[in-house]
């Protein structure tokens, strides 16, 4: 297997010298090729900090990135900017679609910086609006979608231009149980078929159940790690749920 | 925190946020206070007095007035709004509304007043910069001095105090009327919710073009001979106006997002950067801003008529004097311009005499008529004519079956048409001399004395000169029959010799008159009307720029968000930069084109009553205008890579 994604001993803190905040200490990360991974942790815990510092959308204080074999923590902004465009894909929770554009529009978007002809563009867009089942919503505008459609417009958007990664950012957090639950179909069918990579952060067990590994992050540090294997996804669900019990929120008072 | 800190604190943040409002509101107060010193100010009693000039100060300054009130309130009415999210926060931590509108007011006050202090000092100390330019294009000869005017300032304070006590009505009202959450929904609510296109505004859209074009076409036929009576006249007029301000509002309601609608259809859904942030947004922004845009493209078209109009007859003062007065001094009288040579001589000025004999005739131009001449009130076949000798003008030597016509303006051309060759008919009383007709020709020879106004002169063969002559009609004839015309050898002597001129009060008929002094006298009407115009659009302009402006801001800070996703996705600064230059483009650019083009066809259509140069005035007013107007343009983009700086 082939690793994509390497991260070696990254540290990210904020505030000022006097008065430093370590929200990231010492993590080490490594993720394959076609890998679902989720990263949970209690609030305040950096998972979400963690998935911008890998994303390239925050520059890290320490440590080193490599994302497909290039290391990102030492490029510019042009170069990070240029970077994302061509191997990064992203689902936020806010969907993060633009008002003014149709759902075609808004999934055609990183395409239009890349050489890819019109017709290319089309196929492409009609393959992944029919996997996520969006293709009747297509000249509509995100205000008159569902919440399901728009995360799954959104979904396609970060598929479209073939990345070598996925972040989704808690990608179910808005949703109801039945969309949340028909988009993470969707994006383990889409994991599979396109042997995409997705590292997904969530506080939802039910949604990390959905992926391969599970790493669970506490006060900024790695806490543990959880392989589903060949288990089912129920099975695998409840390890989670007992791994968050132990994992807790608080820390205990001594 | 205590309340003043708080105060304090919103105030150095709000003047880092609207230093274009307050750089507004100075340059306001100070013009106004400049005006209404002039306006009290003794020395300039000569610049009002030739012109009625106090009365149009006074007018203006209340215009200016009108226009500085509205955009304050219009400001105001912005910053408020954008502000709710803080006002709610207020009320929610338990302050009454009475109490933050007292924060409010406070911080008003502060921020108002101080500025209008600032704008009073300027005002003051540019009013005798503003009064030298007053004298310069009015060519009156008194020095500027500097009075600080006691009445001037009372009657500003009291202004721009109602101004004042107005907003502060405005805002209590505003605070009054809101809940709590209501001042948190406030932005979402005033905005438009993107929607498809529907029939309706494909209708609309393409009405308000339809409209404009009907509007721009009357105006192109108003002098052209269509409409006679004073009330086609007036009729046309209103239609014009009504179906060019209905045409614009309907044009930024739908046929702005129509157009762009069209042209992203045919992108298929396949759009690039500059494309995502210029037209998607402004199909749907505009239409949301369709009255303020429409009101700001009419009064931009106004200023900027009424200024290449006052320009224009400005500008062309000296050709038009030319035309009027033949020569540098013209006499019909032979004891006048045996005075005037006198009191030449006497102060050794060398000048050339011209003599030229001129008799009134009649003369049938049916047949080079372009149209018929229902509404002048005289008949083609016996149209009243001056006649000059060949022999008279050296330039001209015509066989004795021709003539020629000149001293042919473009007011004449618009209500009389004449074709460029043809057969005519020279009238005596008895006699009907035959002639073949060569054309029209501009030069002028002979003075309006002899032309009533405009019409054009024959120049006939010395023969037949003779012939009218002998068979003169009594009744038609000038008083006079010979003009003089003197030129002065060295054109720097002119300043001297009108000196002269003007000691010999020739009468107030003004049938002696000079070159100079004409061209003065119409350089001092329209060089106050001018002044006047020239500051009421630079008010407006800065003014309506500045709303733009604040507008920009706004949709800046809504659209935000989505240059953080586009961000994301990896879009670079300069990517979205150079897609918010297009965008600016466009929302500028578009009132902009618009008011200019409004203006293009109003100045079109009646230019040749005001002067006779159209285009070099025209474009000086339209490229300063432009200039002036694409700062604001500018600051606005200058804000947005700010927000994007910080958007992700």
């Amino acid at each position: 297997m082939m690793i994509i994604l390497q991260a070696n001993s990254i540290y990210k803190s904020y505030g000022s010298k006097l008065n430093k905040q370590e929200v990231l200490k010492a993590i080490n990360l490594e993720i394959e090729q076609g890998e679902f991974v989720s990263i949970m942790g209690p609030s305040g815990s950096g998972k979400t900090t963690l998935l911008n510092v890998l994303s390239s959308i925050d520059h890290v204080s320490g440590g080193s990135i490599q994302i497909d074999g290039k290391e990102i923590t030492r490029m510019k902004e042009k170069q990070l900017a240029e970077f994302r465009k061509h191997h990064l894909g992203f689902i936020f929770q806010e969907y993060n679609l633009l008002d003014t554009l149709t759902v075609k529009e808004n999934i055609l978007l990183p395409l239009s910086i890349t050489k890819v002809s019109k017709q290319e563009a089309d196929h492409r867009f009609l393959e992944v609006a029919n996997e996520l089942g969006i293709t009747e919503v297509a000249n509509k505008y995100p205000n008159e979608i569902s919440g399901g459609q728009k995360q799954r417009t959104s979904a396609a958007r970060a598929f479209i231009h073939q990345p070598s990664i996925i972040f989704a950012d808690e990608p179910t957090g808005a949703l109801d149980s039945k969309s949340a639950s028909d988009l993470l179909n969707k994006l383990s069918q889409l994991n599979q078929k396109r042997n995409a990579t997705i590292v997904m952060v969530t506080h939802d067990p039910a949604a990390a159940s959905y992926s391969s590994r599970v790493i669970f992050i506490k006060d900024g540090q790695i806490y543990t790690q959880l392989n589903k294997g060949e288990q089912s996804r129920q099975a695998f669900f409840k390890d989670i749920m007992k791994t968050q019990g132990v994992l807790g929120g608080v820390q205990n008072e001594h | 925190m205590s309340i003043n800190q708080l105060i304090l604190r919103n105030l150095k943040k709000n003047l880092k946020n609207y230093y274009l409002y307050v750089f507004a509101l100075i340059f306001s107060v100070a013009l106004y206070f400049a005006f209404v010193t002039i306006q009290y100010d003794p020395s300039t009693a000569e610049a009002k007095s030739t012109i009625k000039g106090a009365a149009s100060l006074r007018a203006a300054s209340i215009l200016l007035v009108a226009i500085v009130s509205i955009f304050l309130l219009y400001a105001n009415n912005i910053f408020i709004k954008r502000r709710s999210k803080e006002i709610g926060l207020f009320q929610l931590i338990g302050m009454t509304k009475s109490r933050i509108f007292r924060i409010l007011s406070t911080e008003n006050f502060i921020l108002y007043f101080s500025s209008l202090l600032v704008g009073i000092f300027l005002g003051f100390s540019v009013s005798r910069f503003i009064m030298m330019i007053l004298f310069k294009i009015t060519k009156v000869d008194a020095i500027a001095t500097l009075h600080f005017s006691r009445e001037a300032l009372v009657q500003t304070l009291i202004v721009f105090g109602a101004i004042y006590l107005l907003i502060m009505l405005v805002n209590y009202m505003f605070i009054k009327k809101q809940t709590i959450l209501g001042l948190f929904r406030v932005l979402s609510s005033t905005e438009e919710r993107v929607k498809k296109l529907s029939v309706w505004e494909i209708i609309i859209g393409l009405t308000g073009i339809l409209l404009i074009g009907f509007g721009y076409y009357i105006s192109t036929k108003l002098f052209g001979g269509d409409f006679l009576t004073m009330n086609e006249l007036f009729l046309a007029m209103a239609s014009i106006l009504g179906s060019v301000i209905i045409g614009t509002y309907l044009f930024y309601k739908g046929s702005v997002s129509f157009i762009f609608h069209l042209i992203r259809k045919k992108k298929g859904g396949y759009l690039n950067i500059n494309e995502v942030l210029s037209l998607t947004s402004i199909m749907f922004r505009m239409k949301s801003n369709a009255l303020l845009l429409t009101i700001i493209t009419t009064v931009s078209a106004l200023a900027i008529g009424l200024l290449s109009l006052s320009y224009i007859s400005y500008y062309s003062a000296e050709k038009t004097a030319a035309n009027y007065v033949a020569a540098d001094f013209a006499f019909v009288k032979p004891d006048e311009v045996e005075k005037f040579k006198n009191a030449l001589h006497e102060q050794h000025i060398k000048y050339s005499e011209k003599k030229i004999e001129v008799i009134q005739a009649k003369a049938n131009l049916s047949h080079v008529m372009e149209q018929n001449l229902q509404g002048i009130n005289s008949n083609p076949n016996k149209m009243q004519l001056p006649v000059v000798s060949d022999r008279d003008i050296e330039k001209w030597d015509i066989s004795p079956n021709e003539t020629v016509f000149t001293g042919y303006n473009d007011l004449l051309q618009k209500f009389m048409p004449l074709k460029n060759s043809g057969k005519i008919e020279l009238k005596g009383k008895k006699l009907a001399i035959p002639q073949t007709f060569l054309g029209l020709k501009k030069e002028y020879y002979i003075s309006w004395y002899f032309t009533a106004g405009g019409i054009p002169v024959a120049i006939v063969d010395q023969t037949v000169f003779n012939q009218l002559k002998n068979d003169l009609d009594p009744s038609i004839q000038t008083e006079s029959s010979v003009f003089f015309g003197l030129h002065l050898s060295d054109e720097k002597e002119l300043e001297k010799a009108n000196q002269l001129f003007k000691k010999m009060n020739f009468g107030e008929d003004r049938n002696s008159d000079s070159r100079l002094d004409n061209s003065n006298q119409q350089k001092s009407n329209m060089g106050l009307m001018m002044f006047i115009v020239g500051f009421l659009g630079l008010t407006f302009l800065i003014t309506s720029g500045c709303i733009l402006y604040f507008k920009q801001m706004g949709e800046s800070e809504e659209e935000k968000p989505g240059y953080t996703i586009l961000r994301k996705l990896g879009f670079t600064q300069e990517d979205l930069v150079k897609g918010i230059r297009g965008k600016q483009l466009f929302s500028f650019g578009i009132p902009l084109v618009i008011g200019l083009s409004h203006s293009y066809f109003a100045v079109q259509s009646g230019w040749f009553l005001f002067g006779a140069e159209l285009w070099t005035p025209m474009l000086i007013v339209m490229v300063i205008y432009v200039a002036l107007y694409s700062i604001f343009g500018i600051l606005s983009i200058q804000y947005y890579k700010k927000v994007i700086k910080e958007a992700l």
